[in-house]
């Protein structure tokens, strides 16, 4: 749980590297800009939870997925957003799959034969879901 | 919607490209001073050895590249709707994205009013003003002061 409230604070030094990416050379952010852009983006966060709990509860699902997120974002009038996120959670599944596999094959080394059938399945299994 | 143009968002394809092409331009300074002999190898050709030999991501590595802000963070964020049952990774990821991509969307909106004044550094005014010019971001309203 949150024990301290600065643990929901997003760190300034990302918050700046972000900022800063998105603006022309040479544009910078004074202190008091940059922590209102930071807790927009806290809010923003929240308000994109709890619409999306929301989204699910009325669909009778207990867990969130990417899905509701960016059903939820689209309904929110942030469709902008969609197409570099889907593409970027492609890259994430594919990270996550790459990383089993690498688990999977180092399990496979250690412990051969019946070991071996039953994680390579797992991962398939895995695989499929993903997909 | 007049947001959707507000918020154009195709900056971060073109970084990865960008930064994908450095690295094959590394690797390709880093190939041609082998070829005239080793003698010749500037600190410079080191450093970008050095460069290149990281570059080979370790999936620790890997993961910070796809999200720069504290996935945990997120998380904890998220588990402040005390509707929320369970959320999956992804969502948490796609969650961090977003915020991510607001934050860049914001700081570039702010920044035409910031251009606007002349200035060249984004003041809370503009910050203000950006919030109260785009629809899509009245969520905000009454929750910046306090």
């Amino acid at each position: 749980m949150v024990e301290r409230i600065e643990d929901l604070n997003l760190p300034n030094a990302v918050i700046t590297r972000l900022i800063k990416d998105a603006l022309p050379d040479g544009a910078s952010v004074s202190k008091e800009a940059r922590a209102s852009i930071a807790r927009a983006a806290s809010v923003f966060a929240i308000f994109v939870t709890s619409t999306s709990t929301a989204l699910a509860h009325k669909q009778n699902h207990k867990t969130i997925t990417a899905k509701d997120i960016l059903e939820t974002l689209s309904k929110l009038d942030f469709e902008s957003f969609i197409p570099s996120l889907s593409q970027d959670l492609e890259a994430y599944r594919k990270m996550v799959k790459d990383k089993k596999e690498s688990k999977a094959s180092k399990k496979d080394a250690n412990m051969p034969s019946n070991a071996e059938d039953a994680t390579t399945i797992k991962a398939t299994n895995n695989e499929s879901a993903n997909e | 919607m007049a947001s959707e143009e507000l918020f154009p968002n195709d900056h971060t394809e073109e970084l990865d490209l960008e930064q994908e092409l450095n690295e094959i331009a590394d690797k390709s300074t880093e190939e041609t001073p082998h070829e005239q002999g080793e003698k010749e190898n500037s600190p410079a050709a080191a450093e970008d050895k050095s460069v290149a030999t990281k570059t080979p991501a370790e999936p620790a590595e890997h993961e910070a590249k796809l999200c720069q802000l504290p996935i945990a963070r997120i998380r904890n964020i998220m588990k402040l709707d005390p509707d929320l049952h369970v959320a999956s990774n992804e969502a948490v990821f796609a969650v961090a994205k977003a915020v991510e991509l607001f934050i860049e969307s914001l700081a570039r909106e702010s920044y035409t009013y910031t251009a606007q004044a002349k200035k060249k550094t984004i003041q809370k005014r503009d910050v203000d003003l950006a919030i109260s010019a785009v629809d899509s971001l009245m969520f905000l309203d009454g929750a910046m002061n306090f």
